[in-house]
């Protein structure tokens, strides 16, 4: 999988179609649902009726007026018309979004069997594979679908699913789990679900649908807006009345600009667009959410819970060096340390080899490999080792460690036969004591020094006696150590859990400014944690991947599950990563911020706004009250108070478009900083800049009207 | 400019009042949030004795409809007692002056006056009540009403803190806001103000003869001294004579003039510094404090600065500016006591009156005041907070569609019981028949009556002229809509929020000065965005058409 | 059932707040007031000659030249006070009136200024207090006008 689908391609909207279907949602009955636009549009019919003939509404209106009215009833309904534009533009993005998606998992291929023979195949797109298709997965290659195996048995690296960096044997019978890779051999599998079935499928086809619930936070601010409106349809009902009752010689179309100057139009406008478009960047990323909800809570999360292996590290420990104990040499240590990983097929075992290999430690027993005897790593022991029985002479062949060539020569030993000459072990250090009985003097002290930099160490015995250690790195993904610090920026306590030490645990999250970690974590550690944080009232957010995480997914406010996971894991997630990226939890949580805040800054400015609204037309609104020329600061005669003030009211709205769809730009900083800053950009600015525009407008529309 | 006279009255009486407000707040945090204290053995026996005769139960845990309906009852029935001294005085003791029973409609619109702690009065009360309808009615109604106000405004206030999981029990809150706050309290008023000059008495009035031949007086006394202690107190405002403060036996001197307005700014001064205690963060109630008192002196910075001095209807004994300060902080605390003519005032005076009751939280009256606070703290961080990029939270509480919902909804009563009475009054033709004409003043006068009802003040221009059936029904629905409708949102608020789980890290702090800034923008925004029409029709009309300039330049005195 | 009951617990709460806030609390501070301040209880009423010629806060009418005046407009109607500035200015009327010199009368009007704000602020004279002083030290010329 990968995510270089071109953004362009994304981004090429059909606009013909899009205008087309904009103006189709200026049916009153598609618009019913947004209040706001719902009721501009009456107020347009009205004004469209006073344009036609201003007698059909008398008192308020006067005859002579036609033109005006007309002008007002043109800019209420294109003010209607850059709303449903909005929503036009965001639901075109989010289908090229999704249809993306579907591309994407299109280019995985498989290699679908015509028979029973291996050869026979033929290379499909993953999403044609249909249950009980068999396919053929060779060492290298990605298991395209969850299936079974019904023929073979190879090492699988399910280490992006499960957290587990060693690799599993899989023989027949087994399950593989779509996104695992099979690292040696090669296996013939039965598919056992249809690519629609898929959880991850689904979820896509939810992106795309248009019928989504409204969040927490859009109801609410559903309400206030709704407030709004009732409160400025009382005023407007109100100052009618009152026009009429005493004679304040008022014009129904100058009263119904005030009021839909008034309304929350811009927040009203562009909400549905910026709830979409949320939905968008998230899938962008690659990101799936099931609901707008779970994007909302990612932003509110307080506690943030991050897998060490996988999500801060790499994820891969590599050997980095060969340390000796009492009298043995670094050479013995590294020899040692070969020939007990030469069929550890981890990446850790491999590491070792490589490690040995470049160092030049080649061992002269290497021969005695082909009758050899190796013991996997077990939890139990938490030790591998290798058993030779002979030490004859064996030279490398040219170019390495060639596996076919190890292969064909292990087939020949049958283990067992013959008493070991030699047994060389490794391990976690305890394991080892355990194994060698007596500790050497220097044991602690080396492991001491060695380990302080957070490295795992595994000793290497060899015939009762400890030879020395090896140290192992993992290494800390690029980027994750300032997005760590922006999160610790915003308030949001990090929380790295990891099977490690706490020794080594805690030098890993100091190194990255983590200042909470759970070491020695085992499955239901993060369940347990999720729950703790949550009773202190805070929202959680988590990644997972293992079916293990499943109940902790479940219950953290956020769960990003991978989609190399197994189906439990992801469906007990409320989103999934389809590039199975851990570390992208931390962009769902700025993206959810950004969200939020995006509501907040539009709805702040669309409120600010109205201050200068109401300056700019109920000085002239009175056509009785010329004393309240007074408070005309912007000096504008009634034609152009009006028209000026609703260009502004309708012009705001695709001046934002690009806002609500990129969402508001911040730099992580605390909660409190970002807000003042934006307290300041959108409420202070939303306060003064309709008075600069309003007034730009007005000498624009004098220009204009004195030329025609 | 701003006088000396001006800031020496000003630090004078904030200082006093915002001392004794902070020791008040520790008293009040025993008295109401469960803590035993020495005075139980004083107290408790007579409260549950209270129980035990009300036939009541101050233990059980209520809902807010539990809590909101034994309190609404509670005051129903009151209203209904008193409605009915109010009508038969003529044939119930303690009437020397033989008035006869009040009319109908002036007994109704006067009980729900008095009883939603509003107090607007439609008569002259030493020419209309007898000394048992100043007593069983009319202060009877003061205390309760401010005990009942305060009683919700601690509910609210212990929802929100959420330690005690529950609004508490309204009986428990209303006997102790009586017994331990209210009597004691009145009762030492009441002392320092007969000391001061005011009468207590039931001796009957008099006809005496003056020093000059001929001439005579109507000796007014009556049970005056206690009646001023708790309308003051309670943010009543209601007065014994229909000259109410104004009238010196009423508030004899200068002394007994800044006592009364200390008074008025006690209590809810003191409920804002409750709200801190409660909450466990003093920073919580300083912020209601600094932003309601921000904009206080706001409006009282705009009133020194359009007030002159001793004008028609200003007592020469306050000046203007202790008038200027009593008006404001009349409207301020939503008392509506007087002690000047409002038609002294330069129009601008007014619309800070204005705005002091369409605020309704700067600080506004005794419970209400922190009520309105924390509806205004809602709105705004549901209005701004969002920008923070969290869903917004109150002290932790995650601020829900249906708090927005309540919170509009409370916010939503002014203006529809405000705007429409004061267009249908119009619309009949009522206002002619108290004697208002159809201009700027006279819509000032319309609209500041259904203003004063609304924000429970009870100030107005009309006084016994308003006694219309007309203006008797539609202010007396006016009042209970303003009182009742925003104490129930609220308390189904802090019911819900009691036992709502709390985030320890709250995204936007609400405890510093940044966020009395944005609050105290957001209160004058949200108002000025509702009423700006009708505040130009009105003061702001009058202003302009007496001075006629730019406005800037008349209010700053360029 | 709960609904009787709440009905109930609120008349009876209603009879006991009655009779504690509107009965006995004004009763006892009346009490009170009568034993120990009597005289601002019954209303600050100065003594002429051992009758009580009214309240010393309430403005008395003063109509006949030889008096200072009130004011006709206040808020009150019964505003006991007037400004300096106003009492200056019917000098000269009750220099006419009566034959006082100004400069007595001048004198009298300083020793009874008060002044809004304790210390500072407008000054001012209660009407009847100078009066009363003007009728104590000038008998015979006021003996005509008074009870």
């Amino acid at each position: 999988m990968g995510s270089n689908t071109s953004d362009t391609e994304e981004n090429r909207l059909n606009w013909p179609s899009i205008i087309l279907d904009s103006i189709k949602r200026l049916n009153p009955w598609l618009l019913k649902d947004n209040l706001v636009m719902f009721v501009t549009e009456l107020t347009f019919f009205i004004v469209f009726i006073m344009a036609v003939d201003p007698t059909l509404i008398p008192k308020v209106s006067s005859a002579s007026e036609n033109g005006f009215y007309a002008i007002v009833a043109l800019i209420l309904i294109i003010t209607v018309w850059f709303s449903t534009l909005s929503d036009s533009i965001a639901e075109a993005q989010i289908r090229n979004t999704a249809s993306s998606l579907r591309k994407m998992k299109e280019q995985m291929t498989a290699k679908r069997l015509k028979s029973s023979n291996r050869n026979n195949f033929e290379v499909v797109p993953s999403d044609q594979l249909r249950r009980g298709d068999l396919v053929l997965i060779d060492h290298g290659e990605k298991v395209p679908i969850d299936s079974e195996v019904i023929e073979g048995i190879a090492m699988v690296d399910e280490s992006l699913l499960t957290g587990e960096s060693a690799n599993v044997r899989k023989s027949v019978g087994t399950t593989l789990l779509g996104g695992s890779v099979v690292t040696t051999d090669s296996l013939v599998a039965r598919v056992s679900s249809n690519p629609d079935e898929t959880y991850v499928s689904k979820l896509i086809n939810l992106v795309e649908s248009s019928s989504r619930p409204k969040t927490p936070n859009e109801i609410a601010l559903s309400v206030l807006i709704a407030g709004f409106t009732a409160i400025f349809s009382i005023i407007i009902i109100a100052l009618l009345f009152l026009g009429i009752t005493l004679d304040l010689g008022i014009d129904l179309a100058v009263l119904i600009a005030l009021y839909v100057c008034l309304l929350p139009t811009t927040i009203g406008a562009l909400l549905p667009a910026i709830g979409i478009s949320g939905i968008n960047r998230m899938s962008v990323k690659r990101i799936i959410a099931k609901s707008g909800k779970a994007i909302e809570a990612s932003g509110d999360t307080d506690a943030l819970l991050l897998d060490k292996t996988g999500t801060i590290t790499k994820g891969m420990r590599k050997a980095v060096r060969f340390i000796p104990s009492g009298k043995h040499t670094e050479r013995e240590v590294g020899e040692a340390a070969l020939l007990s990983s030469w069929d550890d097929d981890t990446p850790e075992g491999k590491s070792i080899v490589e490690l040995s290999y470049n160092l030049g430690f080649i061992p002269h027993s290497f021969s005695t490999l082909d009758r050899s005897e190796f013991e996997e790593f077990s939890a139990a022991t938490r030790r591998s080792s290798i058993k030779m029985s002979d030490t004859r002479e064996f030279l490398l062949p040219k170019g390495g460690r060639g596996i076919l060539q190890r292969k064909r020569l292990r087939r020949k030993f049958e283990p067992g036969l013959q008493q070991p000459d030699l047994e060389i072990v490794k391990g976690a250090p305890d394991a080892i004591i355990e194994y060698v009985k007596n500790k050497p003097p220097d044991f602690d002290s080396i492991l001491t020094k060695i380990s302080e930099d957070g490295a795992t160490i595994m000793g290497v015995a060899e015939a009762g006696d400890v030879l020395g250690f090896i140290k192992l790195k993992d290494e800390v993904k690029p980027g994750v150590k300032e997005k760590i610090r922006a999160l610790r920026d915003m308030d949001i306590e990090v929380v790295m859990v990891t099977g490690d030490q706490p020794q080594t645990a805690g030098i890993i999250s100091k190194d990255v400014g983590i200042d909470d970690f759970i070491a020695k974590a085992r499955p239901e550690t993060k369940y347990e944690l999720v729950k703790e944080e949550q009773k202190a009232g805070k929202i959680v957010s988590m990644i997972g991947d293992g079916t293990n995480d499943a109940p902790a997914l479940s219950v953290a406010d956020v769960g990003l599950a991978m989609a190399s996971g197994t189906e439990p894991a992801k469906e007990a997630a409320n989103m999934v990563d389809l590039e199975s990226n851990p570390s992208k939890i931390i962009d769902v949580v700025m993206l959810g911020k950004q969200i939020l805040m995006t509501r907040g800054t539009v709805t702040t400015f669309s409120i600010a706004n109205d201050i200068a609204k109401y300056f700019v037309i109920v000085p002239i609104m009175f056509g009785a009250l010329p004393e309240l020329g007074a408070l005309n600061l912007m000096h504008l005669s009634p034609h152009v108070a009006v028209l000026s003030a609703l260009v502004y009211n309708a012009i705001i709205i695709p001046a934002l478009i690009p806002l609500a769809l990129r969402g508001t730009v911040f730099k992580p900083s605390s909660t409190m900083k970002i807000f003042l800053k934006n307290v300041m950009i959108y409420g202070l600015g939303g306060i003064i800049l309709p008075f600069i525009a309003i007034k730009f407008f007005a000498i624009l529309i004098t220009v204009l009207g004195g030329v025609a | 400019m701003l006088t000396l006279e001006d800031l020496f009255v000003v630090v004078l009486v904030w200082g006093i009042v915002i001392i004794c407000a902070w020791f008040l707040s520790k008293y009040l945090f025993f008295v109401f949030m469960g803590a035993r204290n020495r005075l139980d053995r004083l107290f408790l026996p007579i409260e549950n004795l209270i129980y035990w005769l009300g036939g009541v139960d101050s233990s059980r845990k209520m809902g807010w409809k539990e809590y909101f309906k034994a309190l609404f009852y509670l005051n129903a029935a009151q209203a209904i007692i008193a409605f009915f001294i109010l009508m038969f005085q003529q044939s119930l003791p303690l009437n020397p002056m033989h008035y006869p029973g009040m009319s109908w409609s002036l007994a109704l619109n006067t009980v729900l006056s008095f009883s939603s702690n509003t107090n607007l009065q439609h008569y002259n009360g030493e020419t209309t009540l007898s000394y048992l309808s100043q007593m069983s009615a009319i202060q009877f109604l003061q205390f309760t009403s401010a005990a009942t106000g305060l009683a919700a405004g601690v509910a609210v206030i212990r929802g929100f803190a959420g330690k005690a999981k529950t609004i508490g029990n309204f009986y428990y809150d209303y006997v102790r806001s009586l017994t331990r706050v209210l009597l004691p309290l009145a009762f030492i008023a009441a002392i320092v103000l007969i000391a001061l000059g005011v009468p207590q008495s039931i001796g009957g009035y008099s006809s005496v003869p003056t020093l000059q031949r001929g001439a005579y007086e109507i000796l007014y006394n009556g049970p005056i001294a206690s009646l001023v202690s708790i309308m003051q107190l309670g943010t009543n405002g209601g007065g014994y004579f229909g000259a109410n403060s104004a009238y010196p036996l009423q508030n004899p001197t200068q002394l007994s003039n800044l006592f009364e307005i200390g008074l008025m700014m006690f209590i809810p001064t003191a409920i804002l510094f409750l709200f801190g205690r409660t909450v466990g963060d003093n920073r919580e109630g300083r912020t209601l404090f600094l932003s309601a008192y921000a904009i206080y002196g706001i409006d009282l910075v705009i009133a020194f600065l359009s007030t002159t001095n001793i004008a028609q209807g200003i007592e020469v004994r306050f000046g203007g500016v202790t008038s200027a300060f009593w008006t404001v902080t009349t409207t301020a605390f939503t008392t509506g006591s007087l002690n000047a003519s409002l038609g002294a005032f330069n129009p601008i005076v007014i619309l800070t009156a204005f705005f002091g009751m369409l605020i309704q939280g700067a600080p506004g009256g005794i419970g209400i005041g922190a009520m309105y606070l924390i509806m205004y703290v809602i709105v705004t961080i549901f209005l701004v907070g969002l920008m923070a990029g969290r869903t917004p939270e109150y002290l932790g509480i995650k601020i829900e569609g249906r708090d927005v919902k309540l919170a509009i909804a409370a916010f939503l009563t002014h203006p529809i019981i405000i705007l429409i009475p004061t267009v249908l009054a119009f619309a009949i033709g009522a206002e002619k028949a108290v004697g208002v004409t159809s201009n700027s003043t006279g819509f000032t006068t319309i609209f500041y009556e259904f203003t004063s009802a609304a924000a429970n003040n009870g100030s107005d221009f009309l006084g016994a002229a308003g006694n219309t059936v007309f203006f008797n029904v539609a202010t007396g629905i006016v009042m209970w809509l303003g009182r009742y409708l925003p104490i129930l949102f609220l308390l189904a608020i802090a019911d819900s929020v009691a036992v709502r789980k709390r985030s320890p890290s709250q995204g936007l702090k609400t405890g510093n000065i940044s966020f009395v800034v944005i609050l105290v923008v957001s209160i004058f925004i949200l108002t000025v965005l509702t009423f700006f029409p009708f505040l130009v029709l009105g003061p702001v009309l009058q202003f302009l058409q007496g001075f006629n300039t730019s406005v800037g330049g008349v209010i700053f005195g360029f | 059932m709960t609904r009787l009951k709440s009905v109930s617990g609120a008349v009876r709460m209603t009879v006991i707040s009655l009779i504690i806030c509107g009965m006995i609390f004004p009763l006892v501070m009346t009490g009170i007031g009568q034993v120990a301040m009597p005289w601002q209880s019954n209303g600050s009423q100065v003594y002429f000659d051992g009758k009580s010629i009214g309240s010393e806060l309430i403005s008395q009418n003063f109509s006949e030249p030889v008096f200072f005046h009130p004011r006709n407009d206040s808020a009150s109607g019964v505003d006991p006070d007037i400004t300096m500035a106003d009492a200056m200015s019917q000098v000269p009327r009750i220099h006419n009136a009566t034959g006082i010199p100004e400069a007595f009368l001048n004198a009298t009007l300083i020793k009874y200024t008060q002044r809004t704000l304790f210390f500072f602020g407008t000054p001012y004279i209660n009407v009847l207090d100078v009066n009363l002083y003007l009728v104590e030290e000038f008998p015979a010329v006021y003996s005509q006008y008074i009870q």
